[in-house]
């Protein structure tokens, strides 16, 4: 994440920072200590409170980045993309290689179930193991057999899908019959306006100049409320982000909130 | 005359204080106990409206295809659902698409099932994860237990209770996804086109007004957006938790960034630019 | 060559027609070969994940061994990635050969206590940087602009429960615009993009977009 620009800093603002960190790491643990523990006791403090300390501190460290980038935040930056990686490897091992490769294979219920396997499982696996080729500069052409397969398939099956779900479907409720009342025929209208002259800016291969440019301009304008509606939500998405991090820290933190 | 160094200076500072009203805002907003009326929205009535019309002891599958990263958004709809289906006496089975909301879903599921006193295995099923995507839905719509020939806690999924009469996507009436990314798109071209199920959805607020054409199209019977959808969902089923307590801080917080971007347009074209072209 | 080139590329076209003409096909074989493809992914997905996971790895490893620009912080990536496949391996009691870790592990305190909270704080600070740049930079200058900030302002005003207790105007308000010119505009973009999509997908079939096969000798 790149850091916002910011000025030089001279060895005044560097102590007054350092001294500001010191305070608030004191402080962050007087919190932890002065609010929770009093009520669970040394003795029983669980794996849950640690938890919620730990949580809580990487919380912090990582809003610390609103003043300056810092080696905590990237520490903690760092932390995080180890621990996810870790976690999706040993995921993938538990829900995916483990019942679909081990288990068939190695710990078969019977010897049907075994040559079911081998004979089902086999290729998907060869293709598995040749898609790890990929990294290897010399052997990594062997890796196109496995994505072949793959995106053949998927650019294959998508055609009928896409022209389906998206395009047919799409194109019937934007032509209905302007019936109903006023608003419904006002609605209407404006729907298939908005939607062809939407598609028509997206159309570069026309110049637009003359009647094609003032259709061009309509598209914009329609473009431009549906991102302004994009922007209000994309606001509204963000805030509720932190909202829950806010009721995180005052109310499981520090116990604050009713 | 401005130097480079000063209006660097004056930018960070400009931002901090933005950081700081904001944050005030939030915290003081969730310090202080407010109450706010929330009327749930038509759309988020018709998700609600849906799962209040099953029959008691139907299969729905919930699909949560969410991360930590959009967790303070879509956990709370996703508790209020779980909610609800339980309270309706249906079968939940529960998957997720993306690999690092295993974890979130877990715990989502025994969380409310314990509440609900409810069992795994026998009053619903939690399928957790399986790479494939789109491929996937193919596969589940063939054969649900092929897809997933046992649970996450390792139970074979042939003859359990929870997934009675449930051979395929085609055997379930109802499918909600919570997406956070383009999960939604893919439920319904590859799953609810080709299947016949019922679509509900539940976003992220960034995506929700991308989803608008389907909702006109039919191809989504109703949408929770955002924490808002939450609001709307525990209003409906009468369990306000957090995204109804979220409410009052979301709306300082939007009157807020309302309020400085038009003190600023007033500032630059009423104030700043006339003294300009005065000078 | 013919086995890096060509034989990879009559393979795209092949499976794709495969796909495509499937779709029309009722036959129980067609079922039947749609049911073993997709069992196929669902293995070769599981494969796909170790690439991402080597990569990474090789990228801080090698900013380690080079002692580049904060070459420290890389432990640290390996400390956590190796720490929980360690931890998820172990899985007490049922060790890597049974089901997957459950609530109370190690392995669960460290996903719900560390990648839990900084992935949802991490993305929590863009409403900060929203916040800030909306001030910064949000500004009438013409029609558009005017009509974009608009829209923002009347959607987020619109979508808060005070609106409503205000007036019911502002709710509907919010409405109208995302049911009529904002559903107008999405649905445009979106026959854009399915169109584009299916363009491409026939580019990639009759092997003229390449770019899949990656690098290699050739």
């Amino acid at each position: 994440m790149a850091p916002p620009s910011q000025p030089v800093r001279n060895t005044r603002q560097r102590v007054v920072e350092s001294a500001v960190l010191v305070g608030c790491a004191l402080a962050f643990l007087a919190a932890c200590l002065l609010v929770r523990w009093p009520e669970a006791g040394p003795k029983k403090l669980s794996a849950e409170g640690l938890g919620i300390f730990v949580a809580a501190g990487l919380t912090l460290i990582i809003y610390s980045f609103l003043y300056r980038d810092n080696p905590l935040f990237k520490l903690a930056e760092n932390l995080y993309v180890g621990v996810s990686l870790g976690y999706g490897a040993v995921m993938t091992w538990y829900l995916s290689l483990k019942p679909e490769v081990v288990d068939p294979l190695v710990f078969a219920p019977s010897r049907a179930a075994l040559l079911d396997a081998l004979a089902h499982r086999t290729v998907p696996i060869l293709m598995g193991i040749l898609l790890l080729t990929r990294l290897s500069r010399q052997h990594g052409w062997l890796s196109r057999y496995a994505y072949t397969i793959m995106v053949g398939w998927g650019a294959g099956i998508g055609i009928p899908i896409v022209v389906h779900s998206y395009i047919l479907k799409q194109l019937g409720p934007s032509v209905r019959p302007l019936g109903g009342g006023f608003w419904d025929v006002a609605g209407g209208l404006a729907i298939l306006v908005g939607t062809v002259t939407v598609l028509f800016y997206f159309f570069f291969s026309v110049e637009h100049k003359g009647p094609g440019r003032a259709v061009s301009r309509v598209g914009i304008w329609f473009l431009m409320l549906a991102f302004g509606a994009s922007f209000g939500y994309t606001v509204m998405a963000r805030v509720s982000l932190l909202i829950g991090r806010v009721h995180f820290l005052i109310g499981d933190w520090l116990g604050l909130r009713p | 005359m401005s130097t480079p160094e000063a209006d660097l200076r004056r930018a960070a500072i400009a931002r901090r204080v933005v950081y700081l009203l904001l944050a005030v805002a939030i915290v003081a907003t969730t310090l202080v106990p407010t109450e706010m009326k929330v009327v749930p929205s038509p759309l988020s009535r018709k998700v609600y409206d849906r799962l209040e019309a099953m029959p008691a002891g139907s299969p729905i599958l919930f699909s949560f295809d969410y991360d930590p990263s959009s967790k303070e958004e879509l956990y709370p709809m996703s508790l209020a659902l779980l909610r609800h289906a339980f309270r309706r006496g249906l079968r939940p089975i529960v998957m997720t698409h993306w690999l690092n909301g295993v974890g979130l879903c877990k715990e989502l599921v025994e969380r409310t099932a314990k509440e609900a006193g409810k069992e795994s295995g026998q009053d619903f099923v939690f399928l957790a994860y399986k790479p494939g995507g789109s491929n996937l839905l193919l596969n589940m719509g063939e054969s649900l237990k092929g897809a997933f020939d046992k649970d996450f806690y390792g139970k074979p999924t042939e003859g359990m209770p929870a997934l009675k009469g449930v051979g395929s996507l085609r055997d379930i009436p109802v499918v909600v996804g919570i997406a956070a990314g383009g999960t939604t798109e893919m439920l319904i071209a590859y799953g609810r086109d080709r299947f016949g199920f019922d679509l509900g959805a539940g976003c992220t607020a960034v995506i929700a007004p991308d989803l608008y054409p389907f909702l006109q199209s039919d191809q989504l019977f109703g949408l929770l957006g955002g924490l808002r959808g939450a609001a709307d969902y525990e209003t409906l089923i009468g369990r306000p938790d957090t995204g109804v307590k979220g409410m009052p801080a979301q709306s300082v917080a939007h009157i807020l960034i309302i309020a400085l971007v038009a003190g600023a347009n007033v500032y630059v074209f009423l104030i700043r630019r006339p003294r300009r072209k005065e000078a | 060559m013919l086995y890096k080139r060509a034989i990879p590329l009559i393979i795209v076209f092949v499976m794709g027609l495969l796909a495509f003409v499937h779709e029309f096909v009722p036959h129980p074989l067609s079922a039947a070969f749609r049911e073993e493809m997709t069992t196929w992914f669902r293995i070769i997905g599981g494969f796909g994940m170790f690439i991402g996971l080597y990569s990474l790895l090789h990228m801080h490893a090698t900013r380690i061994r080079r002692k580049q620009l904060g070459w420290g912080y890389s432990l640290f990536v390996f400390l956590g990635a190796l720490g929980m496949i360690v931890l998820g391996l172990v899985n007490e009691p049922h060790g890597p050969l049974g089901s997957a870790p459950e609530d109370g592990t190690v392995f669960d305190w460290f996903y719900m206590n560390v990648q839990v909270p900084c992935g949802a704080t991490i993305f929590s600070l863009l409403a900060f940087f929203m916040a800030s740049a909306a001030f910064r930079t949000f500004r009438a200058r013409n029609l558009d602009a005017a009509l974009l900030l608009g829209a923002a302002v009347i959607v987020m005003f619109g979508r808060i429960p005070l609106s409503a207790m205000i007036s019911d105007v502002f709710p509907q308000a919010a409405d109208v615009l995302l049911e009529y010119p904002n559903l107008a505009a999405k649905r445009g973009i979106l026959l854009g993009i399915s169109l584009g999509a299916i363009s491409q997908s026939l580019r990639i079939l009759f092997g003229i977009e390449r770019s899949y096969l990656g690098g290699g000798s050739e």
